[in-house]
């Protein structure tokens, strides 16, 4: 793939080993920007941990690298693209895994092994496509990673709010992500759980190295990140 | 039986039939959809605006399931647009269309001299004035709601777990949500014909409710609501007969009797 020109600008080397590129990027969300001309470069393989006070931007960062927010001004490149159409957003998007904060129990029955398999969407199956048996497959394989292989058909409401965040941790590895970006994933999770959790997310880490972005208040949990990015008022420090 | 079987003969009645069994296999699915989207005061909105859909109908001379079955998908679909592009919350949108709605219908129908006993029937329904064409309309109806689930299955699924989630993996989630929107509206409209603005719930809501009492998943939430929906409409319908009352407050009263026994059933668990 050509280099994005506009990361010449930032004088870097070889394009393919930066996962997320951030350029002079403004975003908000109609009231006021939330982040303002914020540069930041996270590399490819890195473990690192974004830190800040609420309303820094941190959860507005993975917004813009997954495409789901345009910004109002900057370049934003992912993986060695740069997200300028609503076609490269889509692109990036099936590259990423994404783990959210821990979540409510669903008030739609489904099992942890339907949940998960809905991370192989737009990968191998869509509108009128079925999941393959491969599919099926990878979701076994990727629930025994995680250590939760003999909760498969267990209802996602019936387990722990540290066993939810298991389920969506192999929800997003299933789609066998080039990109994990995970938004406050310890949050509201005992202490036990947390560091089980964090333990976890390292170990995949130095397993598959797959470049991992977690949003964190702070380093409570434990973490050995790489490299911790701090957010403050919407720019890097 | 002998009874049964000669009425359903008399094509009033068996259109009746057919339509209520149509619409319980079919439409009360959605009610999966409102109890997981969170979309009670939505329905509850949408039951009103078909009021005033039904009173505009009636007051310009022309049917009253047409009048709802425009107004309610359209206000439908303005509620999700208005409220995404001018950020108002949900709650307020809601009570703005559910106010206004009311309000709106009984002056139609006041200003207009609408008989009472056609008025009741919007509120209560009028099955036995069910035509060839509302069958029709049921079934299409009933169709597109079936063909959705299929086409949409993990889609629809992945929006009713989790919003955020469906866009993060690139579900074109606004356009799932406006067209379920779009089918409950068009749902609402046509219960309205069936059992009336009050009884709306009766086939669109309660099956669901009890079918995700015992669901293990969201195939088996979809079957279950229909099933229940069917024993509704049908059972409804035998009991109306058998003791000659009115059918929509009678399958009402099935549709409550199966979610009290669900609910009672699985305490027990």
């Amino acid at each position: 793939m050509s280099s994005p020109a506009f990361l010449n600008d930032l004088a870097v080397t070889p394009h393919d080993e930066d996962a997320i590129t951030l350029h002079r990027v403004s975003a908000g969300y109609g009231d006021g920007p939330v982040l303002t001309d914020l540069s930041l470069r996270i590399h490819c393989g890195e473990l690192v941990g974004m830190l800040g006070p609420n309303g820094a931007g941190k959860t507005t960062v993975l917004r813009v690298a997954m495409g789901l927010l345009v910004p109002a001004a900057g370049r934003v490149a992912v993986l060695g693209r740069p997200l300028d159409t609503a076609a490269d957003r889509s692109w990036v998007r099936l590259r990423i895994g994404y783990v959210p904060q821990v979540q409510a129990p669903p008030a739609l029955p489904i099992t942890v092994a339907d949940s998960v398999l809905l991370g192989r969407w737009g990968r191998s199956f869509r509108f009128l496509r079925r999941p393959t048996r491969e599919d099926r497959a990878l979701v076994r394989e990727t629930l025994e990673l995680v250590g939760m292989a003999e909760l498969a058909a267990r209802d996602l409401a019936a387990l722990s709010g540290g066993q939810r965040q298991r389920a969506a941790l192999a929800r997003a590895l299933v789609r066998r992500p080039r990109l994990l970006l995970m938004d406050e994933p310890t949050t509201y999770l005992d202490q036990e759980a947390q560091r089980d959790l964090v333990r976890l997310i390292e170990r995949l880490h130095d397993q598959l190295n797959i470049t991992t972005v977690v949003v964190t208040h702070g380093r409570e949990a434990g973490w050995r990140f790489d490299r911790t990015v701090y957010l403050n008022d919407g720019g890097a420090a | 039986m002998n009874a049964l079987v000669e009425m359903l003969a008399i094509p009033v009645i068996r259109n009746a039939f057919i339509g209520m069994l149509v619409a319980g296999a079919t439409l009360s699915t959605l009610g999966v959809v409102i109890v997981s989207l969170h979309l009670m005061a939505l329905r509850f909105t949408l039951m009103h605006v078909g009021l005033l859909g039904a009173a505009a109908g009636m007051s310009l001379g022309f049917s009253a399931t047409a009048g709802a079955f425009v107004l309610v998908p359209v206000a439908s679909v303005l509620m999700g647009t208005l409220g995404q592009r001018f950020r108002i919350s949900a709650s307020s949108m809601t009570g703005f269309f559910m106010t206004g709605s009311l309000a709106g219908a009984f002056l139609l129908l006041a200003r207009a001299g609408v008989p009472a006993m056609d008025v009741f029937g919007i509120f209560a329904g009028n099955i036995l004035m069910l035509g060839r064409l509302d069958v029709v309309l049921v079934a299409v109806l009933g169709v597109a709601v079936v063909l959705a689930f299929v086409i949409g299955y993990r889609e629809i699924q992945a929006v009713l777990l989790d919003r955020d989630l469906a866009l993060s993996l690139g579900v074109p989630v606004q356009a799932v949500v406006a067209g379920l929107f779009l089918l409950l509206g068009a749902a609402v409209a046509l219960a309205l014909r069936l059992v009336g603005a009050l009884l709306v719930d009766a086939i669109i809501l309660l099956p669901g409710m009890a079918a995700l009492r015992f669901a293990r998943g969201f195939g088996s939430a979809l079957v279950l609501s229909s099933v229940f929906g069917v024993i509704a409409c049908a059972g409804g319908f035998f009991v109306a007969v058998r003791f000659n009352l009115p059918i929509g407050a009678s399958s009402a009263a099935v549709s409550s009797a199966i979610l009290g026994l669900s609910a009672v059933v699985t305490c027990r668990k």
